[in-house]
């Protein structure tokens, strides 16, 4: 197993540290996991497909989280989105909202947290990874990642 | 200073909650929803959807990406200028939250 893996089991055991010991803490963690989790697997994805494995770890870290959720995405026809548009446009929300979700756990201290707001980051992220693992061949899912890495259109 | 467009839409918005809040009832109890600046001072739209608690506990991801999927087919959120945040919580968490937001 990848980082990501690791990342997103730890996700679960948080939460259910979180759950049976009533420890807000743990579920805050959970969330800010389950985000980590998916961005690894795209940053890890990403960087697989860098030749020279020295250099990865280095490109790994110029992904940026702001720029990664801000990366610019519209189907051909708004109105009808092939399944791959659809799958892609589900990844981009899922993100934005695990970062939000991820930034809040993080340093809101005054979020009210409920048992509902880490099972929809927990499932939020097992979903992510399905989507992606379904779709990270395709053209269409290459080029937004190569977005997300910064690269202009 | 720059107001993104969905602010002037409210009533587009309330009916895009109303069908959804019919559509998925009563898996989904209400919907609130607030305009502001998220964590990165972008503009967004904070989506709050209270769940009976049998939806949030036994079908949360699909009740949730139901909600996500029913709002965007009816709201051009790039067009509107807002990133769409979704929030759930069930009755029974708002009950003893007793949050004015959510209510």
């Amino acid at each position: 197993m990848g980082l990501a893996d690791d990342l997103l089991e730890d996700a679960r055991h948080l939460a259910a540290k979180g759950d049976a010991e009533n420890r807000d803490s743990c579920r805050r963690r959970a969330i800010s996991t389950a985000y980590y989790a998916v961005f690894h697997l795209l940053v890890d994805d990403f960087v697989a497909n860098w030749p020279f494995l020295d250099q990865r770890a280095r490109i790994a870290r110029m992904f940026n989280h702001q720029r990664m959720r801000d990366a610019s995405f519209a189907p051909k026809d708004k109105r009808n989105p092939t399944p791959v548009e659809t799958q892609v446009m589900d990844m981009i929300t899922a993100f934005g909202q695990l970062q939000g979700d991820r930034h809040r756990a993080d340093y809101d201290t005054g979020w009210k947290l409920v048992g509902t707001d880490v099972a929809n980051a927990i499932t939020l992220a097992e979903t992510t990874f399905s989507k992606w693992h379904a779709v990270r061949g395709e053209d269409l899912a290459r080029e937004h990642l190569l977005s997300m890495f910064g690269a202009k259109r | 200073m720059y107001l993104p467009s969905a602010v002037t839409k409210h009533s587009e918005i309330e009916a895009a909650i109303d069908e959804v809040e019919t559509r998925l009832s009563p898996d989904v109890v209400r919907i609130r929803y607030e305009i502001g600046e998220d964590w990165s001072g972008q503009w967004a739209i904070f989506f709050r959807v209270v769940l009976t608690d049998e939806a949030a506990r036994r079908r949360l991801r699909e009740v949730a990406t139901n909600v996500v999927w029913g709002l965007a087919r009816q709201l051009d959120f790039p067009a509107m200028g807002v990133f769409p945040y979704h929030n759930f919580r069930s009755v029974s968490e708002q009950e003893a939250l007793r949050e004015p937001a959510w209510a």
